[in-house]
C-alpha cells in the first residue's frame, strides 16, 4: 500500500503505467498518443469521493492529482470496477461509454485514443 | 438567385470534395447531422404521404393499424399492445407538417453527403425540384440555407411561391432555424447569424419577432419550453404517464432525478461528438446485420434496441432537449471543433450498408438510413421504424413487453444519449468504426451472457454442463492424476465431479482451485477456493491461494485477509499473530509480522513466499522479487514459484528477467497455462505483439476459457494490425488461430 488510504484496484495499472513509461513500449506510446488523459476515479459511484490521476501521454509521466499543465485533453470519470475492466481488456470503452461506465469531458476525437492496448497488463502469479 | 445554385452548392461548396473536412467543419457536421442515407430519398418517395400531403393532421389521422409509407404493408400486429400504444404517443406527438418538410432537408443532406464522400454526384442531384409541393418547394429552400453555413456566404433571401405555412410551423421554422443558424454559424458573429436567419424568415413571409401571439399550438409550447430548457432553465415535470414511459423515468430515475439526463449529456458529451458516434452505431448496427454469428436473440436484441431508440423519441421533450441543448451549447461557443475532428471519413457509404441489409433481410430496404434520419431528427418518418420493429417482432414472437423490461434493464437511457451523441460528426478513422461496430456486438452479446457472468463475478463456482467423470467412481484420484500430468482442464472435470458428490470435500475443492489457478482462471479458482474454505477454515494452502488469487484480482483488502489469515493459522507463527488485529487489519502491521516471522525461520520456504505476495500487493516490487527468489533457493523446483517470480519481475517492468522466469516454469510445467499467458504479457508490454499473440493462443489452446487470454489476445492483434483475425478471435476458433500463429 504505497499508499494506504486509497485501496483503488486502479491504482495498481496507473502505478504500472507510471514504469511503463521507463520502457520503450512506453515511450513509443508517447509518441504514438502525444496526449494528456485525466482519470477520475470512483471507489464505488462515478463523481463521488473521486481520486484523480493525470496519465501525461505527452511527456511519459503519470502524476497523481489534477493536471496542472493546463487543460487535459479529455478526461475520464469511472468507477474503480469499470476502470480496470477497461484497461485489462474486459470491457471495450464503446461499451462503457454506452453504458455510462464512462464519462467523458473534453475532446471527443482525443478520447477516441484511449483505448486499452495504452495500459501494460499486469501478470499474474 | 439561381435557388439551383445553391442547392447544388455550386457557388457554396466549389470543392466539394474537400467542403467537409477542413474548410469548413461545421458544415460537415450539419452535414452529417443532417443524416447520410443515400436511400433517403427513395424511402421519402415512397412514402405517399411526405411529398403530396399538404397539411400532416391528414397523415398522422391515419388509422393506427395501417401505417402509412411501409415498404411491408404489413398492418402493426396488435394496435393494443404497448409497441403500438408508444407509437400513438410518437405520433400524437410529433404532428405538423413541418416535420415533413425537416424530414425532406434531411434527403437532400444526405445526397449531398454522398456527394461529398464519394465524389460522386448522383444524378437527381442536379435536377433538384423548385416547384411542387409547399413541401418540396420549402425543403429545397430550407436547404439552401443550410448550404449557405458551408461557404459562409450571406444567404439572399429568394422569392418563393406562397406556400401556405400556419402559424405553428413559421414558429417552428423560426425557432429552428436560429437555433440551427447559432449552430452552423458558431464562428460567425451574433450580426450574421441574425441577418441570415432574417433573410431566411423574410423569404418564407415568417415575422422575425413574432413570438408567442395567439393560441400557440401545444407543439410550440413544447418547443418553447426545450428553449428555455436549453438556456438552463430547467423545468422540472412529470410528463410521463403511463406504461413504458413509467418504465423509462424509473430507469431515469436512477440516474438522479428524471431531468437530469439534459445536464448529463451536457456533463458527459460536452464535446462535439454525438453525431459522429451514432454514425458509428449505424455502422455497428449494420455490422451486427453481417456478422457472421448473428443469432436470431441478437436480432431481436437489435429491435428492442431499435425500439428502444423510437421509444426515446416518442417523448419529445427528450428529442427536441437533447438535440437543443447540444445546440445551444454550440451557440454559447462552448463545443469546439477543429479541423481534425470533423474530417471525411474512410467508412463505407452508407448505402452500401443499407444494400446489405436488404441481402441479408430481404424485408426492409435501407433501414439504416432510415434509422439515422429518424433519429437525427426524430419526429420523422417514425412510422417506418414502427413497421420494421412490428414485422420483426411477428417473427420472432417476442413477448410484447419484453423489450420493456430489456429497456429498463439495458440502462438505455444511457445507451440512447450516447446513440443522440453520435449524430452527425461522421469523422473517424477506419479502425475506429471497427471498434464501434464491434463494441455494439459485444454490447449485445453481454446482454445475453450478463447472467452468466454476474453469477461467476459473485464469487459462485460455475460446473462445466456434460461432466464425463460424473459417475466416476473416483473422481477425486482421477483429479488428481491428471493434474499431475499437466492435464488442467480435465483435471478440473473429474475435481468437479469429484465435489458435486462429496462438496464438503476440501481437498477436492482446493485442488480445483489450483487447477483453475494454473488454468489462469481466478474468478473459478475463488469460487472453488472459498468453497474449500469453508470445508477446511484453517487449510494453509488454501489460504495462501486465496491471498495469491485477490492480489491477482488486485483485490488488496480481501487479500491482506487471508494471507494474515495463513500466518494466524500457521501452527508455527500463529501466537505472533494477535487475534485482535483481524479486526482491523493494515498492510504494515501484516508485512511486519511476516517479517519477523522469517526472521523466526529463515529456511521456511512458505513464509517468504507470502512475503513475496505481500510485497506485491503494497507494489514493493524490488523486495518481492527479492522474497522469491530467497523462496526459490529452497524450492527450485516449485514451477508456481517460477512464475510468481516472473509475474513480479513483469510487473516492476523487468520484462526480460520474467521471461526466464517464465521459462523455467514452463520447463517444469509445460501445460501452465498461466505461465504461457503472462509470457503473451509480457511480450506484449514491450510491445512485441506478434509474440505475445503466439503465447496468448497457445494459452488458449491448452485451455479455451482463460477469459483474460481471449482479451488480451484481442487487443494484441489490434496492435499487430491483425485485424483480418479478429473474427476468429471472437468467435473463438482456436483453429485458425493456431494455423495462423504457430509458436515456434
Amino acid at each position: 500500500m504505497a499508499d494506504s488510504s486509497s485501496n483503488l484496484k486502479s491504482e495498481a495499472i496507473i502505478d504500472l503505467m507510471k514504469q511503463h513509461f521507463s520502457t520503450d513500449a512506453g515511450k513509443k506510446l508517447t509518441e504514438k498518443i502525444g496526449l494528456v488523459y485525466q482519470f477520475q476515479i470512483a471507489p464505488k459511484k462515478i463523481g463521488i469521493n473521486e481520486v484523480t490521476y493525470t496519465v501525461d501521454l505527452k511527456k511519459g509521466e503519470v502524476t497523481k492529482g489534477a493536471y496542472e499543465g493546463g487543460k487535459p485533453d479529455a478526461t475520464f470519470s469511472f468507477t474503480d470496477d469499470d476502470f480496470v475492466k477497461v484497461a485489462l481488456g474486459k470491457m471495450n470503452p464503446q461499451i462503457a461509454f454506452m453504458r455510462g461506465a464512462m464519462k467523458i469531458k473534453g475532446s471527443l476525437s482525443a478520447a477516441q485514443k484511449f483505448t486499452p492496448d495504452i495500459f501494460p497488463k499486469p501478470s499474474k502469479m | 438567385m439561381a435557388m439551383r445554385d445553391l442547392i447544388t452548392g455550386a457557388t457554396s461548396c466549389p470543392d466539394p470534395s474537400a467542403s467537409s473536412s477542413s474548410q469548413n467543419p461545421l458544415g460537415s457536421l450539419a452535414n452529417a447531422l443532417l443524416g447520410s442515407s443515400s436511400k433517403n430519398q427513395e424511402r421519402l418517395k415512397e412514402i405517399p404521404t411526405s411529398t403530396s400531403t399538404p397539411s400532416a393532421s391528414q397523415f398522422y389521422s391515419q388509422p393506427h393499424t395501417q401505417l402509412p409509407g411501409s415498404e411491408f404493408d404489413k398492418p402493426f400486429l396488435d394496435a393494443n399492445s404497448q409497441g403500438s400504444e408508444f407509437l400513438n404517443r410518437f405520433r400524437s406527438a410529433g404532428a405538423g407538417g413541418f416535420d415533413e418538410t425537416w424530414d425532406e432537408i434531411q434527403g437532400d443532406g444526405n445526397q449531398l453527403r454522398l456527394y461529398d464522400g464519394r465524389g460522386q454526384l448522383p444524378p437527381q442531384l442536379h435536377q433538384p425540384t423548385l416547384d411542387g409541393t409547399p413541401q418540396r418547394v420549402l425543403s429545397t429552400f430550407l436547404h439552401s440555407f443550410l448550404d449557405s453555413s458551408r461557404g459562409g456566404i450571406p444567404f439572399h433571401p429568394a422569392p418563393l411561391p406562397v406556400l401556405g405555412l400556419s402559424e405553428g410551423d413559421k414558429q417552428c421554422i423560426r425557432d429552428r432555424s436560429s437555433i440551427m443558424a447559432r449552430h452552423l454559424f458558431a464562428d460567425k458573429s451574433e450580426e450574421f447569424i441574425h441577418a441570415q436567419v432574417n433573410a431566411l424568415l423574410s423569404s418564407l413571409d415568417i415575422d422575425s419577432n413574432v413570438r408567442g401571439k395567439g393560441p400557440m399550438p401545444e407543439r410550440h409550447r413544447e418547443l418553447e419550453d426545450y428553449w428555455n430548457e436549453s438556456q438552463g432553465n430547467l423545468i422540472q415535470g412529470a410528463h410521463a404517464s403511463d406504461g413504458w414511459i413509467t418504465e423509462f423515468s424509473q430507469n431515469r430515475e436512477r440516474y438522479d432525478n428524471p431531468d437530469a439526463w439534459a445536464n448529463s449529456f451536457e456533463q458527459q458529451h460536452g464535446a462535439n461528438g454525438w453525431a459522429s458516434e451514432f454514425e458509428h452505431s449505424q455502422l455497428s448496427s449494420v455490422d451486427q446485420m453481417r456478422g457472421m454469428n448473428m443469432s436470431n436473440i441478437a436480432a431481436m436484441e437489435q429491435t428492442r434496441m431499435l425500439a428502444n431508440t423510437l421509444a426515446q423519441n416518442a417523448d419529445p421533450k427528450f428529442q427536441n432537449s437533447k438535440f437543443l441543448q447540444f445546440v445551444s451549447k454550440m451557440s454559447r461557443g462552448e463545443l469546439i471543433i477543429d479541423d481534425n475532428q470533423v474530417k471525411e471519413s474512410a467508412l463505407p457509404a452508407p448505402g452500401d450498408w443499407a444494400t446489405e441489409y436488404q441481402q441479408q433481410y430481404n424485408h426492409g430496404d435501407a433501414w439504416a438510413g432510415e434509422f439515422l434520419n429518424n433519429k437525427a431528427y426524430p419526429r420523422a418518418g417514425p412510422e417506418l421504424w414502427a413497421n420494421e420493429f412490428a414485422t420483426e417482432r411477428q417473427q420472432n414472437g417476442a413477448a410484447d413487453d419484453q423489450w420493456v423490461d430489456e429497456f429498463s434493464k439495458l440502462h438505455v437511457n444511457d445507451w440512447a444519449e450516447e446513440f443522440g451523441q453520435q449524430i452527425g460528426e461522421g469523422a473517424f478513422g477506419e479502425g475506429s468504426s471497427d471498434n464501434w461496430a464491434q463494441a455494439y456486438d459485444e454490447f449485445l452479446n453481454e446482454q445475453v451472457a450478463a447472467k452468466q457472468r454476474s453469477d461467476s463475478s459473485r464469487g459462485v463456482y460455475v460446473f462445466s454442463d456434460l461432466n464425463p467423470y460424473v459417475g466416476h467412481p473416483n473422481p477425486l484420484k482421477e483429479g488428481q492424476d491428471l493434474f499431475r500430468k499437466g492435464l488442467l482442464s480435465e483435471a478440473v472435470l473429474a475435481l468437479e465431479a469429484e465435489v458435486l458428490k462429496n462438496p464438503e470435500n476440501s481437498e477436492g475443492w482446493r485442488l480445483l482451485g489450483i487447477a483453475h489457478a494454473e488454468n489462469d482462471d481466478d474468478q473459478q479458482a475463488i469460487a472453488a477456493m472459498m468453497r474449500a474454505q469453508e470445508a477446511d477454515p484453517t487449510n494453509l494452502e488454501v489460504l495462501l491461494a486465496l491471498g495469491v488469487s485477490h492480489t491477482n484480482e488486485l483485490e488488496q483488502n480481501a487479500a491482506l485477509k487471508y494471507l494474515f489469515g495463513w500466518l494466524r493459522n500457521h501452527p508455527k507463527y500463529g501466537t505472533i499473530a494477535p487475534p485482535e488485529m483481524s479486526d482491523s487489519l493494515y498492510y504494515a502491521d501484516v508485512a511486519r509480522l511476516f517479517n519477523e516471522a522469517a526472521v523466526i525461520s529463515p529456511d521456511d520456504a512458505d513464509v517468504h513466499i507470502v512475503l513475496g505476495v505481500l510485497y506485491n500487493l503494497s507494489r514493493e516490487y524490488d523486495k518481492a522479487i527479492a522474497a522469491f527468489e530467497q523462496a526459490l533457493k529452497l524450492k527450485p523446483q516449485d514451477y508456481s514459484l517460477w512464475n510468481k517470480l516472473g509475474a513480479t519481475q513483469a510487473n516492476s517492468v523487468q520484462s526480460a528477467d520474467a521471461i526466464a522466469a517464465y521459462q523455467q516454469a514452463l520447463d517444469l510445467k509445460p501445460n501452465y497455462v498461466r505461465a504461457w499467458a503472462n509470457m503473451g504479457i509480457s511480450y506484449a508490454n514491450q510491445g512485441m505483439y506478434d509474440e505475445s499473440i503466439r503465447y496468448y493462443v497457445r494459452a488458449l489452446a491448452m485451455n479455451p476459457k482463460a477469459e483474460n487470454a481471449w482479451q488480451y489476445l484481442r487487443i494484441s492483434l489490434s496492435c499487430a494490425s491483425r485485424n483480418d483475425m479478429l473474427e476468429a478471435c471472437d468467435s473463438r476458433n482456436l483453429d485458425l488461430l493456431q494455423k495462423e500463429f504457430p509458436l515456434q
